[in-house]
């Protein structure tokens, strides 16, 4: 046993150099593909292969890990060598405190990877009207922004203009053209259109920074709503401003034979905007009647007095539309969103789906595990097995410290954050701490320093240890659990879960004991203690060339119930299980032997060969078989408008 | 016993929650050491710890995270409810206040876990029977209301603590054998290891005895 325990310390020391080696820098920031990237994959190549790819890519860089720290002595955990390691997570606060694994609602709806999963889900509860105008309503208040920016812009233009120009070349005039070009242009790349096939015909200068970040998601969201809005709104508008934009270079070459600027520009500039603002406005009502007017197919739920408020704010006194009117509606959609319908989201299978997109994109991140309870609970079994479990402990008190002391703004009280600190101390740092980390002199006397500040230690007291710590487990051990059999049991987890809930249908979660905290579930939820078989009896509708409609039991449909044997006890040699392959249950040859040999071998071919093909390629399968279950599944409920999600 | 790396079959993920000061930790610690901290600092966060048990003739590791009681921790010790296949909630029988809050504790407790996690309420220091402040009748009553497991336990002397633990092991495998807990399902709060491969489905690893007739 004090064998592992030694390899453990020096394994601390020595992985990162090698591992620091091999395996490429793991980019702080989210390196996320494209949606499209994405769904490509999954459905053309599938995912077995992303899913493949992403496991040998963690297998090669560590397999080398592992071998080369075997051949390595054991030695003390020095500081120094976490110190090298900081720098590529130096930021690793800032970006790094969510999990894609875990969501608010706001992190929801600006996820391209998890909306199409989450409409898919409020769909089911008849709820996605709330996420349709929340997403309407976004990209509408950027494109409305930024239209208004072009028209501030094209007015201080106007007014740079009326300067009596020399007439002919004067170096400001074939500018001022090019220039309202510009500011069209960055109005215009926020808006693109989906289904104009005019490419854009003007140079695309880069526009100012913060339309783009609100135009990306305005895109993105535009694309999105596409499908579901008129299809004549859109495309009127870029057109419209193309035409006006054509317009503009025609009265160029007029400028140059010598007529004044100003008159033809200006008009030219209000007729744009006017125009831009007749097409906010068209905008803002499309979106009033769609969601928000009583006789609104499916109006969000809003009182009287906010209906109100948008409509003086759609219908300002000066023309003009305000383009944050919808701003308090969002807000109570996002309210009732998150009370009513996020924490179902969570155990839904649509919320696996998306964990699972997420694991096997191949660039997992620390972050991602750490702050995703789920996943926390399968690397903290890791970390125990690795011997490390002290350095997850600490990171997890210590991360806890400073977030509520930096949550309590204006009640700090120094004394209790001092108690508070020196428990960590004492059991983390001190000469005589119980869970000694290793950390070196210099981060001790960091800490104490911090933690004997005047008033009491600030919320960045650890720091330093923090980061060592997270750097530590990215580096060390992050790497071993993605190709570890935990990991695989996770993701297989997650797909059973999957498979489990298309089952229900609309029902998320597992049935169990009725809980009267959720009403609208309690009905559902009575069925109790029933096996799952219970859950499958959903019966589906076929409408085919009969009228009359035929009922199916789901249950009847499954083609593997013909090769079940309940009762038969040990009389099977095996089975066929639903992946297609054949599980042997008896005895295998005499000449294989079951058992793996002593604990130690066990380890240590764990540790030299890393994980087995057959958990790999079984994986796989899995994966395979979730993703033909849900095209199947979603074949069989041929839903009109919403062939726009995808999978 | 070694801690031989697969010697259990399952995992099941506990949280222990409660006032600070009623002595979650040492709960803890009692069952994972087998030793009383007399004077044991609050907890900063959160803290896990593990054991290995036999429950119903199989080996489970329980994987027991720790909160803190305080108040100023309640919003980070939340995210650690879910997926919790166990919880145990304790308060002190000798401070009716923490008694009382009982219900917020079990509120939260019931929002952010499972609808089928198994909730066990624990009375504390029960070797202090001097300064009892909570009856056991009332505490039982209040359990049997909210479909809860009960005992009384003590820290200091070990009395009923492996109990505690395993009296809530007990019902999750249960509810694992009838099927109302999916184990193969993530969130679950429960990790299973079979030990040949096989299709995962819980029928095949249980031994055959619920089959009826076998021959």
């Amino acid at each position: 046993m004090s064998f592992f325990k030694r390899k453990a310390k020096g394994k601390d020391l020595e992985r990162p150099a090698e591992v620091k080696a091999s395996r490429g820098p793991v980019s702080p920031h989210s390196p996320s593909v494209s949606p499209r990237n994405q769904h490509a994959i999954l459905e053309a190549a599938g995912p077995s292969h992303v899913a493949i790819n992403a496991i040998s890519a963690n297998m090669d860089s560590f397999a080398r890990g592992r071998t080369a720290i075997l051949k390595k002595q054991p030695s003390h955990m020095e500081a120094v060598h976490f110190g090298d390691l900081g720098r590529s997570s130096v930021n690793y606060q800032a970006q790094d405190t969510r999990s894609r694994l875990s969501k608010t609602v706001d992190q929801v709806l600006r996820d391209n990877v998890a909306m199409p999963y989450y409409i898919q889900f409020m769909e089911t509860r008849s709820a996605d009207h709330l996420v349709r105008f929340w997403l309407e309503a976004e990209s509408f208040r950027a494109t409305s922004w930024s239209r208004v920016r072009a028209h501030s812009l094209n007015s201080v233009k106007h007014s740079s203009l009326a300067e009596p120009a020399s007439g002919l070349c004067s170096p400001g005039s074939p500018d001022s053209p090019s220039d309202v070009r510009r500011t069209l242009g960055d109005a215009e790349v926020d808006i693109p259109d989906p289904f104009s096939s005019q490419p854009p015909s003007r140079p695309l200068t880069p526009s100012p920074q913060d339309a783009n970040s609100h135009g990306g998601a305005a895109t993105v969201l535009v694309h999105r709503n596409s499908f579901s809005l008129d299809v004549g709104q859109r495309p009127g508008t870029p057109q419209q401003l193309q035409h006006s934009r054509a317009d503009t270079p025609t009265r160029q070459p007029s400028s140059r034979t010598g007529t004044p600027l100003k008159v033809p520009s200006t008009s030219a500039l209000r007729d744009l905007s006017d125009k831009l603002m007749k097409s906010i406005e068209r905008d803002a009502v499309n979106i009033f009647t769609k969601y928000i007017s009583p006789d609104a197919a499916r109006p969000i739920p809003i009182t009287e007095q906010i209906r109100n408020d948008i409509v003086a704010k759609i219908c300002g006194e000066d023309g003009q539309v305000d383009p944050n009117c919808f701003v308090i509606a969002q807000s109570v959609v996002i309210t009732i969103m998150e009370q009513q319908h996020l924490s179902e989201f969570m155990r839904s299978h649509h919320f696996c789906k998306y964990q699972i997109e997420v694991l096997t994109s191949g660039s997992v991140f620390l972050a991602d595990i750490l702050f995703s309870e789920s996943a926390l609970f399968y690397f903290s079994e890791y970390m125990e097995k690795e011997e490390a479990v002290n350095v997850l402990q600490f990171w997890l008190a210590a991360d806890n410290f400073q977030d509520q002391l930096a949550a309590k703004k204006g009640q700090y009280d120094g004394q209790e954050a001092q108690n508070d600190a020196m428990i960590l101390y004492d059991k983390y740092f001190s000469l005589q701490a119980t869970n000694s980390l290793g950390f070196d002199d210099s981060v001790r006397m960091e800490i104490e320093s911090n933690i004997c500040r005047e008033g009491g230690p600030l919320p960045d007291c650890f720091t330093t240890p923090l980061r060592q710590a997270w750097t530590t487990m990215e580096k060390v051990y992050l790497p071993g659990f993605l190709s570890s059999n935990l990991y695989y049991k996770y993701l297989s987890d997650l797909i059973n879960s999957v498979r489990a809930d298309e089952f229900v249908g609309g029902n998320a979660g597992a049935p169990g004991n009725s809980v009267p905290s959720d009403n609208d579930r309690s009905t559902n939820v009575s069925e109790g203690s029933q096996a799952q078989q219970g859950t499958k009896r959903a019966a589906i509708k076929i409408l085919k060339n009969f009228d009359e409609a035929i009922t199916v039991d789901i249950a009847s449909l499954d083609p593997e119930s013909l090769y079940q044997r309940p009762y038969a006890g040990r009389m099977t040699f095996g089975k066929v299980n639903e992946l297609g392959q054949f599980i042997r249950e008896a005895e295998p040859e005499p000449d294989v032997k079951k058992s793996k040999g002593s604990m130690f071998s066990q380890a240590m071919k764990k540790w030299v060969q890393g994980n087995s093909d057959e958990a790999q390629e079984e994986m796989a399968w899995k994966i395979a078989k979730m993703i033909v279950n849900d095209v199947m599944h979603q074949a069989q409920h041929d839903s009109p408008g919403v062939k726009s999600t995808k999978l | 016993m070694t801690t031989a790396p697969y010697n259990y079959s399952y995992i099941f993920k506990y949280i222990i929650i409660g006032d600070m000061g009623v002595g979650k930790s040492c709960l803890l610690h009692q069952f994972t050491e087998k030793k009383f901290m007399a004077d044991c600092p609050h907890t900063i966060g959160v803290e896990f710890g593990t054991r290995i048990m036999e429950v119903s003739g199989q080996k489970v590791k329980l994987q027991i995270w720790d909160t803190a009681g305080q108040e100023r921790f309640r919003a980070v010790t939340r995210s650690y409810y879910r997926g919790a296949a166990g919880a145990l909630m304790v308060y002190d029988i000798t401070r009716r206040s923490t008694y009382n809050h009982l219900s917020s504790w079990l509120t939260d407790a019931r929002n952010l876990t499972n609808p089928n996690t198994v909730i066990i309420l624990i009375g504390n220091k029960a070797d202090l029977e001097a300064q009892r402040d909570v009856t056991y009748e009332e505490a039982k009553q209040f359990a049997e209301e909210n479909g809860l497991l009960f005992l009384e336990a003590s820290a200091k002397t070990g009395e009923n603590v492996e109990d505690a633990f395993l009296e809530a092991a007990k019902k999750i495998y249960q509810n694992i054998q009838d099927g109302s807990l999916d184990l193969n399902a993530a969130e679950s709060g429960v990790q299973h290891k079979p030990s040949a491969p096989q299709g995962g489905r819980l029928g095949n690893d249980t031994p055959s005895q619920k089959e009826g007739c076998s021959c």
